[in-house]
């Protein structure tokens, strides 16, 4: 009841702020994804990391924001990387990126289309996005579905890194079907909004679908008041 | 959730709250002093000294010193007969008092200290010249009185209640009760604190997560729209890069 969060800000400004790695790449925030991606790298020695999916426990927590950002400086580092938008739900990606969303995911599920064929580029180099296709009325089925499984075997030879852009976990069951059929999960906690508990929820229905855990992003951390800031030239 | 709290957590509650703790406190300090110096009616005390001493020509130590028993005796009887009406209704009339006897028994306090054949009557009221007056009044009403009372002669009127300069009101005690609010306040406040944190189940910190989920933190992502920080950061480098 103290805590609500107050109403977005208009539409244009959020996609702005939305790929902050690309409009403001010397900024602290894109300097936080670059050590999130050293993180990512080094958080798995023992097998390749290939496929990554990011969620949440709850709606709002910046899961396609920090899922976009990933993709983007992975790809600054040379990766060949792809953004799928699994959230057929809610789908966001195509807004961050301004793609349009004709085919994507859920056309390639239900075997209408190849995955070559929705794969889109975008500005930046290295870096495919897939949207999320025509909202279907069963996306959980879609993503447990064999077709899903071979989708991943194509698009992981395809790419270095694949990220998933799921929808939170405590609602929907989806981001746990992706989880154990993923490399790595990444759990996006916003520091204003996530409610202990739900987020111990999340990581227990985590664990239940044997996902591996890589660790958590702390979404709208203040800054410290004593950050670091250097600028190489 | 744990019952107990750590120091160090309750300080680092203390410290988020620190406005909180001190607006609250203020505030209550605020009250207390408007209510102190605006709204309470300002009372001021008079006393007026009496001395029972019975005027005695024997020169016998031991009737003398019984005499003073006596005395001591009579002072709680005096005590009854200075709040009775009869004396109260005689000084209201003469001080043309808008009062009743009742009202000013309130007002009317004996003090004696033991075995002392002084006691003092002590009087508040809100106008300090009147309180001056009714507690000399008293003394000598009951002086003049007591004679035809019970046939004694014993009181004399040590020192009289003087009006000084600038009083001083004895009630309220401002700055006790500005101490006493601003004490109550810092409480309030501190609970509140607590019952805030308390009852906040978000999570706040990189200590919380590693306390609740035994996840490692790969990441923090300050919020995107702090725009005039890093834009501020952004035009020192580009005045850099013109230099």
């Amino acid at each position: 009841m103290f805590y609500s969060k107050k109403p977005k800000k208009g539409k244009q400004l959020k996609l702005e702020r939305n790929l902050v790695t690309i409009s403001d790449s010397k900024s602290i925030i894109s300097e936080q994804f670059r050590t999130i991606r050293t993180n990512i790298t080094f958080s798995v020695t023992d097998q390749e990391l290939k496929t990554i999916l990011v969620t949440s426990s709850i709606p709002g927590e910046g899961k396609s924001t920090n899922a976009a950002n990933i993709g983007v400086v992975f790809a600054q580092e040379g990766k060949k990387v792809l953004i799928i938008d699994a959230d057929m739900r809610r789908p966001t990606l195509h807004h961050t990126f301004r793609l349009p969303n004709i085919d994507g995911l859920s056309n390639v599920l239900v075997r209408k289309q190849t995955v070559q064929k929705v794969v889109q580029e975008t500005s930046i180099v290295g870096l495919y996005v897939m949207t999320s296709g025509p909202l279907p009325p069963n996306p959980s089925e879609l993503l447990a579905s064999k077709t899903m499984e071979a989708l991943l075997r194509i698009v992981e030879q395809e790419y270095d890194l694949v990220i998933f852009d799921s929808p939170p976990l405590l609602p929907v069951t989806d981001a746990q079907i992706l989880s154990h059929k993923c490399n790595g999960t990444i759990l996006i906690v916003d520091m204003n909004i996530a409610k202990k508990e739900d987020v111990k929820k999340a990581k227990l229905s985590l664990n239940n679908s044997q996902a591996k855990i890589l660790g958590v992003i702390l979404n709208n951390s203040a800054l410290p008041r004593n950050h670091y800031h250097y600028q190489y030239k | 959730m744990e019952a107990t709290i750590k120091l160090s957590d309750l300080f680092k509650i203390l410290k988020a709250h620190l406005f909180l703790i001190i607006a609250i406190t203020v505030v209550s300090v605020s009250i207390a002093t408007i209510i102190s110096y605006f709204v309470l009616t300002p009372i001021y005390t008079a006393d007026t000294q009496i001395l029972v001493n019975q005027k005695s020509d024997k020169k016998d130590p031991y009737v003398a010193s019984s005499q003073i028993d006596a005395d001591l005796q009579m002072i709680n009887t005096y005590n009854v007969v200075i709040k009775s009406p009869l004396i109260l209704s005689k000084v209201i009339e003469k001080l043309d008092l808008n009062s009743t006897p009742e009202t000013l028994t309130n007002q009317i306090t004996i003090l004696n200290t033991n075995n002392s054949q002084v006691f003092t009557v002590h009087v508040e009221d809100a106008k300090a010249s009147q309180a001056v007056d009714i507690s000399n009044t008293i003394a000598e009403i009951f002086k003049s009185e007591i004679p035809t009372l019970m046939k004694v002669d014993n009181i004399n009127i040590l020192s009289y209640a003087k009006l000084s300069e600038h009083p001083i009101p004895a009630k309220p005690n401002k700055l006790l009760n500005i101490g006493i609010s601003g004490i109550i306040g810092l409480m309030i406040g501190i609970g509140l604190a607590i019952l805030i944190e308390t009852l906040d189940t978000r999570i706040k910190s990189e200590q919380d997560v590693e306390d609740i989920l035994d996840i490692p933190i790969i990441g923090l992502v300050s919020p995107i729209n702090i725009d005039k920080k890093t834009s501020r950061l952004k035009r020192q480098t580009s005045n850099i890069d013109a230099v």
